[in-house]
């Protein structure tokens, strides 16, 4: 009875074949758009928690805030801390800038920071060639370089590599490392693998407003990072001539993030939904116009001994049948999506396991919902006036 | 078999009342063939609607092999339908999108008897129609008179009590129409079920063992031939 109901439908679906696909379309776009929302959202998700692991979640970012925008951090005492606050165990004062370089014919625009010896480990940069800035590096015109950046200035026949030279203004510098690629961090206001790092000195020469206002900082695995950055706001705030210090953990960023993704998923949750309750409204409509042209058919069915029931579980048949096929293109439409959207921001596919299920399980309840009244107007035909109908 | 006592229908369209049916009495026994005539609006239609237990009278008594069908409730009357009454109508409204063993089949189906039982029913009926050779035709490929022999199969395949008939021959041409009475006569005769029509034809309707007019709103004339 269940096999030759669904036959049936299928039947009746396909003998009205435009209808049918218009409604299916409606259903598909609503089912598609929930699934490819929630798994970018899983695939944000995921990139997020890689970049944390990448870099840890004892990482702290400090800037020095003053009435005219950024501040300046005393770079001496700065670099005492770890001397004087327990469990703060690394600690890069930077700077941050920015402006055009060229080599080789080649012109690019790029981040600027003047950093210092400790930046490597703090920012967990590593070198694919050369060395990093060193303490001795002080107005010696030494460039380290991102592998994005480097990437974009050599040519086929010139790559940079130790030795290379980099003009910036009216500098030259000489490349003495490159490094490798690294992970974007969401904590740095600058991404290390697309910038040219010099030392402190050497930044003041070259960028437009050289404050040293930034500082990365590493946190002793034992201690607790947030108690670390109140520490720090506390020990720099005496030493600074005007404005103020912020220190923020990885763990309050993780959390502002997790609230962040949280809204962000609950609004394409709303979107996915506004598109399904539009599908709803055409696979209602569609059921609507069959119930009207199939009124006689009704009668008859109602004549020949149907319940009530029959009539009703017909055309709901009917409309979970569309509303599943519309869901099962619509999982595939929105998994393609997701897909489509990993490749281009080059983010790693993940499907979540929730939305699978979750997307043909709405729509199919969607289809329902929204058959339920047709079927019910279907079933409460006068069966007289259902027969009589031409 | 059937028995209407004092049966009146109104029906309200605006501030007048219509009567279309009053006090109407009629007992009609086992294995009897009537015919019902009248002029349009005589209530031939919501008489045999409310036989049909499709309508309902406005007030009267109504049984069926004695029991009470008016007290049913909606799918308790779906039911008493399914098991006791068979129609026929005149434009035959088969589902144009099932086959014509599925057509045939569709009251059993409703009742829940397995498919493969009701497909042996459903051919066994279409045989006896004399349509052996063309089982899984879709309604579109039959003729007129096909199409009412398997609108006759669908309505005899649940073993009714009662064949209700509207107009059957209505739509079909002399010589075909004679063959579709030809065949009443055979199953009122053979399988012993009562056969109500409704028709227009004064030579159909001269063919009936029992022949109804109405008029007024009542049975005005009971003629019964001898057999």
């Amino acid at each position: 009875m269940i096999k030759q109901a669904i036959l049936e439908a299928v039947g009746n679906l396909l003998a009205s074949r435009q209808r049918s696909l218009l409604a299916l379309i409606g259903i598909m776009v609503g089912a598609g758009a929930v699934i490819a929302m929630l798994t970018v959202g899983a695939i944000a998700r995921e990139e997020t928690a890689r970049q944390f692991r990448a870099m840890g979640t004892d990482i702290l970012l400090i800037r020095a805030d003053s009435d005219q925008g950024l501040g300046n951090l005393p770079l001496a005492e700065t670099e005492a801390l770890p001397a004087q606050i327990r469990g703060l165990s690394l600690i890069a004062p930077f700077m941050l800038g920015g402006g055009q370089v060229s080599a080789e014919g080649q012109s690019r625009s790029t981040s600027f920071l003047g950093v210092t010896e400790s930046f490597a480990p703090v920012a967990r940069v590593r070198l694919a060639q050369g060395r990093f800035i060193s303490r001795h590096d002080r107005f010696e015109p030494f460039a380290v370089v991102g592998s994005a950046l480097a990437e974009q200035l050599s040519t086929p026949f010139n790559r940079i590599r130790v030795g290379s030279n980099i003009r910036v203004g009216r500098y030259v510098f000489t490349v003495i490392g490159v490094l490798e690629p690294s992970l974007p961090s969401p904590m740095m206001p600058a991404d290390v693998n697309d910038a040219l790092m010099v030392s402190i000195p050497n930044g003041r020469r070259i960028m437009s407003t050289p404050q040293l206002a930034w500082g990365v900082a590493r946190a002793a695995p034992d201690a607790d990072p947030d108690q670390v950055a109140r520490a720090i706001g506390t020990a720099l705030e005496p030493s600074m001539r005007e404005g103020r210090v912020q220190v923020q953990s990885a763990r309050a960023l993780l959390a502002g993030l997790a609230s962040q993704m949280r809204l962000f998923t609950l609004l394409l949750g709303a979107v996915g939904a506004i598109a399904l309750v539009l599908g709803g409204v055409g696979v209602m409509n569609i059921m609507l116009v069959s119930v009207q042209e199939r009124r006689r058919e009704i009668g008859v069915r109602l004549a020949i001994g149907a319940t009530r029931w029959n009539i009703q579980s017909l055309f709901l048949t009917e409309a979970a049948v569309l509303s599943l096929a519309g869901g099962a293109f619509g999982v595939l439409l929105g998994l393609a999506g997701a897909w489509g959207f990993a490749q281009m921001s080059g983010w790693a596919f993940v499907v979540s396991a929730t939305a699978i299920p979750l997307g043909a399980g709405v729509s199919i309840a969607t289809g329902l919902f929204f058959g339920f009244y047709p079927a019910v107007m279907a079933s409460r035909l006068d069966p007289i006036v259902a027969l009589r109908t031409e | 078999m059937l028995e209407l006592t004092d049966i009146t229908k109104s029906f309200r369209t605006g501030p007048a009342e219509t009567i279309v049916l009053n006090d109407l009495t009629l007992h009609v026994g086992e294995r009897e063939f009537c015919s019902i005539m009248g002029g349009s609006g005589s209530g031939k239609s919501t008489l045999m609607n409310i036989i049909g237990l499709l309508d309902r009278p406005t007030r009267g008594q109504y049984r069926i092999a004695g029991e009470d069908v008016l007290a049913a409730p909606p799918d308790k009357q779906s039911a008493l339908r399914n098991r006791l009454i068979g129609f026929v109508f005149q434009s035959f409204f088969l589902l144009p999108r099932l086959n014509a063993w599925r057509n045939a089949a569709l009251p059993l189906m409703y009742r829940g008897t397995p498919e493969a039982e009701a497909r042996r029913q459903a051919c066994a009926m279409l045989e006896r129609v004399g349509l052996a050779d063309r089982m899984e035709h879709m309604p579109a490929m039959l003729s007129g008179g096909q199409k009412q022999r398997v609108a006759i199969a669908r309505a005899l395949v649940g073993q009714p009590k009662v064949l209700l008939a509207d107009e059957p021959t209505g739509a079909l041409d002399p010589k075909v129409a004679q063959e579709i009475m030809d065949l009443f006569l055979e199953v009122n005769r053979e399988l012993g079920v009562l056969v109500l029509i409704i028709t227009h034809d004064p030579h159909i309707a001269a063919q009936c063992p029992r022949q109804l007019r109405l008029g007024g709103g009542r049975i005005a004339q009971d003629l019964r031939m001898a057999a």
